[in-house]
């Protein structure tokens, strides 16, 4: 799966020129940011699926975090039963020729559109949907944006409607719990288990019936009499959807693992962040054999090139005391700044080193709240990022 | 207003706030002061394990075992031995197996059926991947913790602090209690969803922590998880505004930079002001819309180059 290509775009040396990010989203079907949380995944996902859509595609960002980033950034309603697409008006202005459209992954939705794809008829359907224990389980926050962030990708990239699916993956504690989450579904899902709990389903032997009576009694035991029944009612509705589910969790998995798929980690340069995305390079690529292709080093200082330093300001004569220190203190503060760029780049070496396949790119500190014109020029510095190594040069 | 000393006088302390904002660190740090304060106190870190992984063995990644410099986590307790002379913190996370076992144990008439139980892949299962089931473990794992006492009836756990995953999460915590205790009607599950409610919803036992950046944004959902923390009735006793950047100007000299330095975006050392501004518009913030005590803690730049280059080697081996 993950076959290492010795004719990567980009050698190392100059590597930051390449258009490495570029070719991934000029090619692939699927981006997958991870990341731990607060480094800015979100807006690194928006930016790509800006950057694609610079390249002239269709571009689609799905993202997960509830905390309404990207709607702020692209000026898109929070709650959407679909993909919102950025006015075209808006991306032509910007000299954008692809489209791009965003959507905060609704897990009810996603749930209630697999429902009513996978039932046979309008009965049923709705039969599961007001089913009293879906709909607690559909309400709960914890674990559905998992099982649903899979689900929507893979709807999307089926549906053909984009040519690219940016996914920002959601904030759990790992990050990649939700490639996790079809899997478990699917273990869940599996006919032997759940016959287990259905009512009355017959043949199976001796062993089966066996094991019914055990999880029966424990279970009655736990829940209690009344909502045993309850879950039996809700899996029996919910029986006939589980092949197809299962076997749609499986496509998932081998779309994530084939050369359609890109996976890059988001990282600050925070020491908690950049230790996590260590750790999920470490298990993307060998545990769980999917495709990494880089790191992107968000909110980085690195880009220092063009920039005046406070020591060539030279004060009038008649300056003030206070003037004079002001000045003081802004060339401290000018020095520490020289040292965050320089240990930026150092940190932009290490993760390229670390990086045989892809690559490793940094995007610029920005200033305040993320706008659509801010998001352009990440999305810039992603497309065709500028040489940050030169600026070492003018120092 | 509460002071450290009435925060640590609880019995379980919710550190929580969005992904990436020291939430770890913090916990750690609390935990450290409230040893050094004389209590018996357990830091820990919530782990959803993966379905192949057994009760026993330690979780990947522990972000709370690295932060208080310890082995990783495990179920049972340990002292923490390094840097901590009182010999009072311990660590542990808690994972929703244990509170599952432990469930069983409690319901089933036989211990040895829930172990039986817990062996039949069956019963597994369904207990990982029931969405609201992994929450309900870790709550009652909690609880057992809570519960657990020392030779002479004292509490084992003074006081336990615990490092809440990402908001949706620290959320589901008590979210899951609630639907469970709607959903079920009666029944162990409904008496251990209730209590799980009662002891995180009792503002003499249960407290939250809130740690935050000081930008617009990480702000605005601290207020948002202090709103849904206040709809879920789970008190909140204090704000942690981490990483603030140090302000070196006084206000004249600021006004004079200002005037001195035109174009500030493209000067070095200039870049960082608005920086500073945000992060004192932040302060302002939570001070007037959260009628809660704000605490500052400042940025510290060390060496990440070192720290990662570690870590990156580790994630090759």
């Amino acid at each position: 799966m993950n076959e290492r290509r010795p004719s990567s775009p980009g050698s190392k040396r100059n590597g930051n020129r390449a258009p490495y990010v570029a070719k991934l989203l000029a090619e692939k079907k699927v981006v997958v940011c991870c990341g731990a949380g607060g480094v800015g995944k979100t807006t690194t996902a928006a930016a790509l699926g800006l950057g694609a859509a610079m390249l002239g595609r269709k571009a689609l960002v799905l993202t997960i975090d509830p905390a309404r980033r990207l709607a702020e950034a692209i000026g898109n309603p929070e709650a959407a039963r679909a993909p919102v697409p950025v006015p075209d008006t808006r991306l032509a202005a910007s000299g954008v020729r692809g489209t791009l459209a965003t959507w905060m992954v609704d897990p009810r939705v996603v749930f209630e559109q697999m429902v009513r794809r996978l039932t046979h008829d309008e009965a049923q359907a709705n039969a599961i949907l007001q089913n009293r224990i879906y709909r607690a389980l559909a309400d709960l926050v914890a674990g559905m944006q998992e099982y649903t962030a899979a689900e929507a990708l893979y709807g999307f990239v089926e549906s053909g409607d984009y040519d690219i699916v940016i996914l920002d993956t959601p904030p759990s504690r790992n990050a990649l719990d939700f490639l996790e989450a079809p899997r478990k579904l699917s273990l869940f899902l599996d006919e032997r288990i759940v016959g287990v709990f259905l009512p009355g389903s017959g043949g199976g032997g001796i062993f089966r019936n066996r094991a019914r009576q055990i999880v029966t009694g424990v279970f009655t035991r736990v829940f209690g009499e009344g909502f045993f029944d309850e879950v039996q009612q809700f899996l029996a509705a919910f029986s006939g959807m589980f092949s197809s589910m299962r076997s749609h969790a499986e496509s998932v998995r081998t779309l994530l693992k084939s050369d359609a798929s890109s996976f890059l980690v988001v990282t600050s340069p925070e020491p908690a962040a950049l230790a996590e995305a260590a750790h999920l390079e470490k298990t993307l690529t060998n545990e769980m054999l999917l495709p990494f292709h880089g790191f992107v080093l968000n909110r980085s200082w690195a880009y220092t090139r063009g920039l005046a330093s406070p020591s060539d300001i030279v004060l009038p004569p008649g300056a003030s005391r206070v003037d004079h220190a002001a000045l003081a203190k802004l060339e401290l503060l000018a020095e520490s700044e020289l040292k965050l760029a320089e240990r930026d780049r150092k940190l932009l070496a290490q993760l390229r080193d670390h990086t045989p396949v892809g690559q490793a790119v940094a995007t610029p500190q920005l200033d305040g709240d993320i706008d659509f014109a801010a998001l352009m020029l990440i999305a810039d510095s992603l497309v065709s990022p500028a040489p940050v190594e030169d600026a070492l040069d003018n120092r | 207003m509460s002071s450290l000393s009435q925060i640590l006088a609880r019995r379980v302390l919710l550190v929580t706030g969005k992904g990436g904002v020291g939430k770890t660190t913090m916990t750690a740090a609390i935990a450290r002061q409230a040893a050094a304060a004389g209590k018996r106190v357990l830091a820990a870190e919530i782990s959803y394990e993966s379905p192949q992984s057994d009760a026993g063995e330690a979780t990947l990644t522990s972000p709370l075992a690295v932060a208080l410099g310890t082995s990783p986590l495990v179920d049972e307790p340990r002292l923490v031995a390094h840097d901590a002379p009182t010999g009072l913190l311990s660590a542990a996370r808690l994972s929703p197996l244990a509170g599952h076992l432990k469930f069983l144990r409690d319901t089933l008439p036989v211990r040895l059926l829930a172990d039986a139980a817990m062996k039949s892949a069956a019963v597994r299962r369904f207990f990982i991947a029931a969405p609201t089931l992994a929450e309900l473990g870790i709550v009652y794992r909690l609880l057992d913790l809570l519960d657990q006492t020392r030779a002479g009836g004292a509490p084992e756990w003074d006081l336990v602090v615990c490092d809440l995953p990402a908001t949706g999460h620290a959320l589901a915590l008590a979210q899951v209690p609630q639907a469970l205790v709607s959903i079920l009607r009666a029944g162990p599950i409904h008496a251990a969803a209730q209590r799980g409610l009662e002891v995180l919803r009792d503002r003499a036992r249960t407290t939250s922590v809130l740690v935050t950046l000081p930008e617009p944004l990480p702000v605005s959902e601290a207020i948002e998880l202090h709103d849904g923390l206040h709809k879920l009735a789970i008190d909140c006793a204090l704000v942690v505004l981490n990483r603030v950047p140090p302000n070196p100007f006084t206000p004249d000299e600021r006004a004079a930079i200002e005037r001195i330095v035109p174009d500030r975006s493209r000067m070095l050392g200039a870049r960082r002001l608005p920086r500073i501004d945000r992060a004192n518009a932040a302060h302002d913030r939570l001070a007037r819309e959260l009628a809660l005590p704000v605490r500052v803690v400042r940025e510290i730049e060390d060496d990440v180059v070192a720290r990662v280059g570690r870590a990156l080697a580790e994630g090759a081996s």
